[in-house]
């Protein structure tokens, strides 16, 4: 990790003195673990450069490392090398000078002087795209020249490198473009190493000042080095000028692989021309419908004082079903332990409120069997069976009419039909976990295959907005245990 | 303690349990008790006094009232009848107290009303303890003439009351519910013992515990002769260490030779060498042969047909002897045995299991619990609820029992079940202890002929989804090579993640291939990190002689279950497949339609090659690597690698470019400049380091298979077999198939072949190789009590870059490195190693998927325990 600055032409000379650096003498010095070292290539009166570089301890740098990453990643990774707030924190001292502009009184009036330099510096891990890349400097009058790095491999790997090289030229106080790669280097670079704290923020507004307040991707900017929106906020009330921020996330450079969205359905015009004509009330989310429709069908169960949720996934439908009346015990089953978090946070919102039971999160899946989840009055699978490969269902509906034998049993999926009015491909499924997706007929006739073979009855139903030919986009079965009478 | 005299009453103590005086103030209770604790019979914390418990509540033991004017005299009783309440509810907190630790306590109070006597009977019961009374039945005039010497007299009119008291309580006493009554008209001359806990054994030179027998007297006999029991000249069948048997009880019923069954063991435990306990079958024969109205079923007819057939062919008289010998025999079986190491209980041996609170103690629910086990569990339809008491076992003891048939031996929460159904068909087990061995017997025939026998009924739920109670927070899998292996529950949690979201089905996920961790030493030479000559002084060092060393491919590690044709596969994992193949945390390897074309590659050239009829097999189990590594690896290798090496290279060629300048310039950075060179050497070694294990592959043009282990064919594992059979099993399936390729390797026994193995890894290393496994000749080595690591690896100088950094070999890099500690990875290889050969063995041995399971869940959760990725 390095920056190399250069100065040109009138008061060049100055660069040393305004870095307070004696260009005869190496800088050598540790920070924390990392060695800070600035060498003078050149420090004539018309032509000075300052090689600026960091070598940090690469035993010590990955010592205590998260143990959330616990895999070779958390030992060979880039920040060794590469430019990013590491960077910053490691040569800020040696900078200082600069940075503060309390340099000595004599080259005071250099402060204010704008210099002829040249800023070079990398190697860069962004994914941000080149251009948007050159967008963040050539607002701020600077000529900008990428470099990629070396990606020839022996066998087909990729097509171009992942690190960059940047080159900078214009006009600046040494002051101001330092500050500027201070904020924009942290910016640039893919990852960071701090919580965001408000010191933070104190610096982003004072190293952004006289700058950063006008700059068109100030938005990016902010959410890339602060991230979190309370710090953002926090920043804007504390600098109260610019634009409010909108549209300035820029897509990832590797945008083709987009974050996987857990439903489609709200994308799809169809649904909402439908939904418009029938003069419908702003579109609901499909997901909320199920929970309500769920919800409803529990409340009109006569037997509903406990309720098994398989899959609760974030608890949604758990907390939703602990306001209905009669249900006084709701296991909200799942595997995911990150998934189980989030739910405690919403199930502990329910605490103390009279004659609501708080859903009790249970570590299980359909494929485990749980004594505790016996003889319950109602058991739930909504938007889980498609899940499963088709060939380990039956071992699933198994276990489930045969051991755990519920007064009912709600299952939803989704219905096959309905997605060419979601304009999807005949193969696409609606989630690239989905191991299948049923038709109405198919979702019936294996329904009948299980009243067949044990002593319940099943009621059929749809949930969402229904369209001609096509059906509902979420299907819903309602088994009910009959009287063994 | 005295010698005891002829003629002498002698009267028991209890081993645990109440012991309730009666007697009237002055019978001698207390001087009685004393004495006993001069003798060294009772200890005194053993006694409770209710005159000690008013003074320690309310200091002193005693008010009086007489003599004092009317008004006085109620106060004073008053604060009397306080007192006194208060001393007894202190008193009985600490006589419960004591009865939940199972103790011996003694109370001494007077004790003369019925109801003051029920506390006891009703705590001691509570407890499961036994409750006796001792009453003191001196004359009146006895007893008025000690209270004149007393230092708080009670008074004579007090004392005459008190005697009235007593004597009309006596009348109904010994119907109050006492197990015991002793009735003392003096205490002088009778000699008072401790009982020992008749349930208590010492383990001495070790136990051989036998299973349900159910008449299978020749599989016993048989068993018998491997377990090196011989009969000697008395017929009596003696282990020459002087090991004791120990029946689970059901020694009788169903099967064909029950009676000779129940003379052999009547003939050892009467001769000291053997014990039984209890059962249902044995209750059920001892109350028939009592007899009482009972209806014979279940096989117990069997017995009542032998007998018969006894008198007919020996005369009446002799089976009548006979019955009364059995009938004495049976009702005295212990309902459980607890057996003890230096007076530590160890091992419980329980018929049909037996809850920790009941361990050492006797009564008629713990007797019935060990008979027929947990009973209540049974749901509204009258089905049998899969409630199961061992999984509340949490007491140290190891719980062995039988009972409930099952076709191996099932160990769960350090309890051990060896009913293996020898009567229905199945085996006769016998459990050693200590040595935590199985030794089995099979059965001649299916005896039983039951259609739904505990046996076939096992084998319909083979697939059941495992009992996530047991599991979830926590549990321990006992393995054959490493004994008990525990996992904790935030592991286990992590690891039912990752099965329910992301693995194969668990069916199908027979095997986790375990980690293997570097040699414990690093090297000794400055100029690496690993070297093989640690790896082999270790296993020197652990007295293997002979070591094979292989070649490492640097691929992805993969585990391949093939069957013979997809109906081969039902039997095994309930589905018809060509078999999966699949990575070392249990995902598929493949993408659907690759795996597809992979196993029909595969199943093809075997078929051909004539594989599955030549080793008459329907299944092979492989453990191997796959290569190139970019094959899996791409992402990884292009996000983290490449990445970071064209990081690198771009840092320090810009950096050594300007530091020249610089020296042009005339500044002093000689030294600098060099060390950059050598960087940028180090990051062009790293870049080429991981270009060597990744090469263009088209669908399985370029894709190579690399055995090395050959874990498994139908009903057979191959873990007994060296690795130079495995090794030549690999050549083998390379010439199978184009999609194999068989590894190199080399055999260690001399010096020599030391030197040449090392130079040969110096050579295969230089040239880019990851580097060598060296490995005991043999599967599982053990060195004195414990086991040693499976396979050693040692990996080459160049590949280690892509491992610790490029910069690693800088000297203050290295010397740091090597402070490196390999104590979990090895701990985690052991276990990991332990539990792979276990879940294969159960799954060729067809069991239930739970108990497959459970040592396949265990190597996940121990690979979600963290451990230095870099080892």
């Amino acid at each position: 990790m390095h920056l190399i600055i250069r100065a040109a032409g009138a008061g060049a000379g100055m660069l040393s003195r305004l870095l307070a650096k004696n260009p005869n003498n190496l800088y050598d010095r540790m920070e924390k673990d990392a060695r800070v070292r600035i060498v003078f290539t050149a420090s004539s009166e018309e032509e000075a450069e300052a090689v600026i570089f960091v070598t940090p301890d690469p035993v010590e740098l990955v010592k205590g490392a998260s143990s959330a990453h616990n895999d070779i990643t958390q030992y060979i990774n880039d920040r060794e090398f590469v430019v990013s707030s590491l960077f910053c924190t490691y040569i800020r001292s040696a900078l200082g000078t600069a940075l503060n502009g309390k340099t000595k009184e004599a080259y005071l009036p250099w402060v204010e002087r704008k210099l002829a330099l040249e800023l070079t510096f990398g190697p860069v891990a962004s994914n941000l795209p080149d251009v948007v890349l050159e967008g963040l400097f050539t607002a701020l009058g600077y000529e900008v020249m990428l470099e990629r790095g070396h990606a020839g491999y022996t066998f087909d790997l990729k097509s171009r490198s992942s690190v960059r090289y940047i080159r900078l030229k214009g006009m600046q106080t040494l002051q101001t473009a330092l500050r500027q790669l201070f904020v924009l280097i942290p910016a640039l670079d893919d990852y960071k190493h701090y919580y965001i704290s408000e010191d933070e923020v104190d610096k982003i507004r004072r190293y952004g000042e006289g700058w950063l307040e006008d700059h068109p991707q100030r938005g990016l900017i902010l959410k890339r080095t602060l991230r979190f929106a309370d710090a953002i906020r926090q920043y804007e009330s504390l600098t109260s000028g610019g634009d409010p921020l909108e549209g300035t996330q820029a897509p990832d450079e590797a945008s083709g692989e987009m974050a996987e969205t857990a439903e489609k359905e709200a994308l799809f015009p169809r649904v909402a021309a439908a939904a418009a004509e029938a003069g419908a009330a702003p579109k609901v989310r499909l997901n909320d419908l199920r929970y309500a429709a769920i919800a409803d069908v529990v409340e009109n169960l006569s037997l509903r004082r406990s309720i098994v949720d398989f899959g609760s996934g974030e608890g949604k439908l758990s907390a939703r079903l602990s306001s209905v009346p009669g249900v006084r015990e709701i296991k909200a089953v799942e595997p995911s332990a990150t998934a189980q978090l989030r739910a405690m946070d919403r199930f502990a919102r329910l605490e103390g409120k009279a004659g609501v039971p708080v859903p009790e999160p249970v570590t299980g899946s359909l494929f485990y069997y749980d004594e505790s989840l016996r003889s319950k009055d109602v058991m739930i699978l909504c938007e889980v069976i498609e899940h499963i490969d088709e060939y380990r269902l039956g071992r699933v509906m198994e276990t489930i009419f045969h051991e755990y034998a519920p007064g009912a049993l709600i299952i939803t999926t989704p219905n096959k039909e309905y997605n060419e009015v979601y304009e999807m491909d005949q193969e696409e499924m609606r989630h690239g976990d989905h191991r299948f997706e049923w038709s109405r007929e198919a979702f019936a006739a294996w329904c009948s295959r299980w009243t067949e073979a044990y002593n319940y009855s099943v009621r059929l139903s749809g949930i969402g907005e229904f369209v001609q030919d096509y059906g509902y986009p979420t299907q819903m079965a309602i088994f009910t245990k009959e009287d063994t009478l | 303690m005295t010698d005891r005299q002829e003629g002498q009453r002698v009267i028991p103590f209890p081993h645990g349990g109440i012991v309730v005086l009666v007697g009237p103030s002055n019978s001698g209770k207390t001087t009685l008790l004393r004495r006993l604790v001069q003798e060294g019979v009772l200890l005194q914390t053993e006694i409770v006094s209710s005159d000690d418990y008013r003074t320690l509540v309310g200091d002193v033991e005693y008010i009086d009232w007489k003599g004092r004017p009317r008004e006085e005299a109620d106060i004073l009783y008053g604060d009397y009848q306080l007192l006194s309440n208060l001393a007894f509810e202190a008193m009985n907190t600490v006589v419960s107290m004591r009865c939940r630790l199972g103790k011996l306590t003694v109370v001494d109070a007077t004790h003369l009303q019925p109801e003051y006597r029920r506390k006891y009977i009703d705590l001691a019961a509570g407890h499961d303890l036994p409750c006796a009374a001792w009453i003191l039945d001196l004359p009146e005039q006895t007893l008025l003439e000690r209270d004149k010497s007393r230092d708080q007299p009670r008074g004579r009119q007090r004392v005459k009351q008190q005697f009235v008291q007593f004597k009309r309580s006596l009348r109904g006493l010994r119907d109050e519910g006492f197990d015991f009554t002793y009735m003392l008209k003096e205490t002088e001359s009778v000699q008072f013992i401790r009982k020992k806990n008749p349930l208590l054994a010492e383990i001495g030179a070790g136990v051989d515990v036998i299973g349900d027998i159910h008449g299978c007297y020749d599989e016993m006999l048989e068993l018998l002769g491997r377990l090196g029991y011989t009969p000697d000249d008395a017929g009596l069948y003696r282990h020459p260490d002087g090991r004791t048997l120990i029946s689970v009880g059901d020694v009788m019923s169903r099967g064909p030779k029950s009676l000779d069954t129940m003379r052999f063991w009547k003939k050892h435990c009467d001769a000291g060498t053997a014990r039984m306990i209890d059962s249902n079958h044995g209750w059920k024969i001892a109350r028939y042969l009592s007899g009482r109205q009972v209806t014979l079923g279940h096989g117990d007819e069997n017995i009542a047909a032998e007998l018969a057939q006894l008198a007919l062919e020996a005369g009446g008289e002799e089976a009548d002897a006979l019955r009364e010998e059995l009938k004495q025999f049976l009702l005295s079986a212990p309902s459980h045995l607890v057996l003890c190491r230096e007076g530590v209980r160890r091992v419980v041996v329980a018929h049909a299991g037996i809850r920790d609170e009941y361990i050492g103690k006797q009564s008629k629910r713990i007797q019935d619990f060990c008979r027929y086990g947990d009973t209540d569990g049974l749901d509204a339809t009258g089905a049998p609820v899969r409630k199961e008491w061992y999984v509340e076992h949490e007491s140290g003891e190891l719980i062995v029992w039988g009972h409930d048939p099952r076709p191996y031996p099932t160990v769960v929460k350090n309890t051990v079940n060896i009913d293996q159904g020898a009567v229905f068909g199945g085996s006769l087990t016998a459990y050693r202890y200590p040595e935590q061995k199985f030794v089995s017997v099979k059965a001649y025939q299916d005896y039983a002929r039951d259609p739904d026998s505990p046996l076939i009924r096992w084998e319909r739920g083979r697939f059941s989804p495992p009992n996530l109670r047991k599991l979830v927070e926590g549990y321990s899998v006992m393995t054959d090579a490493y004994g008990e292996i525990s996992v904790r529950g935030e592991f286990v949690k992590a690891a039912i993640d990752t099965v329910s979201h992301f693995t194969i089905p668990m069916e199908e996920l027979v095997y986790i291939p375990p980690t293997m961790s570097p040699a414990p030493a690093v090297s000794a030479d400055e100029a690496y990190l690993e070297h093989p000559r640690e790896a082999i002084a270790y296993y020197r060092s652990q007295g293997v002689k002979t070591m094979v060393a292989e070649k490492k491919h640097m691929g992805s590690r993969a585990v391949l279950l093939l069957f013979r044709d997809e109906a081969a596969a039902v039997p095994y994992v309930g589905r018809p497949t060509l078999g999966t193949v699949y990575t070392r945390t249990g995902r598929a390897f493949f993408g659907k339609d690759t795996e597809t074309e992979v196993l029909s590659r595969l199943s093809s050239d075997l078929h051909q090659a004539g594989y599955w009829a030549r080793y008459d097999t329907d299944l092979l189990l492989l453990d191997a690597e796959i290569i190139p590594w970019n094959l899996k690896a791409r992402e990884l290798i292009a996000t983290q690698y490449a990445h970071v090496a064209e990081a690198a290279a771009m840092d320090r060629e810009q950096l050594l470019g300007k530091l020249r300048e610089a020296e042009n310039a005339g500044r002093d950075v000689s030294g600098w400049v060099q060390e950059m060179e050598g960087k940028l050497k180090n990051a062009r070694v790293f870049r080429e380091a991981f270009q060597q294990y990744c090469w263009d592959t088209s669908g399985l043009d370029g894709v190579r298979i690399a055995p090395f282990h050959t874990l498994a064919h139908s009903g057979r594992t191959f873990f007994d077999q060296s690795h130079l059979w495995h090794m030549e099993h690999g050549r083998e399936l390379a010439g199978v198939s184009p999609l194999f390729m068989e590894t190199e390797f080399r055999t260690v026994t001399s010096e020599a072949d030391e030197a040449d193995v090392i130079r040969w890894w110096e050579e295969l290393t230089e040239d880019g190789h990851e580097g060598i496994v060296i490995k005991p000749e043999t599967f599982i080595v053990r060195s004195g009590k414990g086991l040693i690591q499976p396979a050693i690896k040692v990996r080459g100088r160049k590949y280690l870059h892509i491992i610790y950094g490029m910069d690693y070999l800088q000297p203050d890099n290295l010397a740091r490195l090597k402070l490196r500690k390999t104590g979990k990875k090895e701990r985690h290889a052991l276990m990991e190693c332990a539990l792979s050969v276990e879940s294969v063995e159960r799954f060729i041995r067809k069991e239930p998927l739970e108990r497959m399971h459970e040592c396949v869940l265990a190597a996940l959760s121990l690979e979600s325990d963290p451990v230095d990725p870099r080892l």
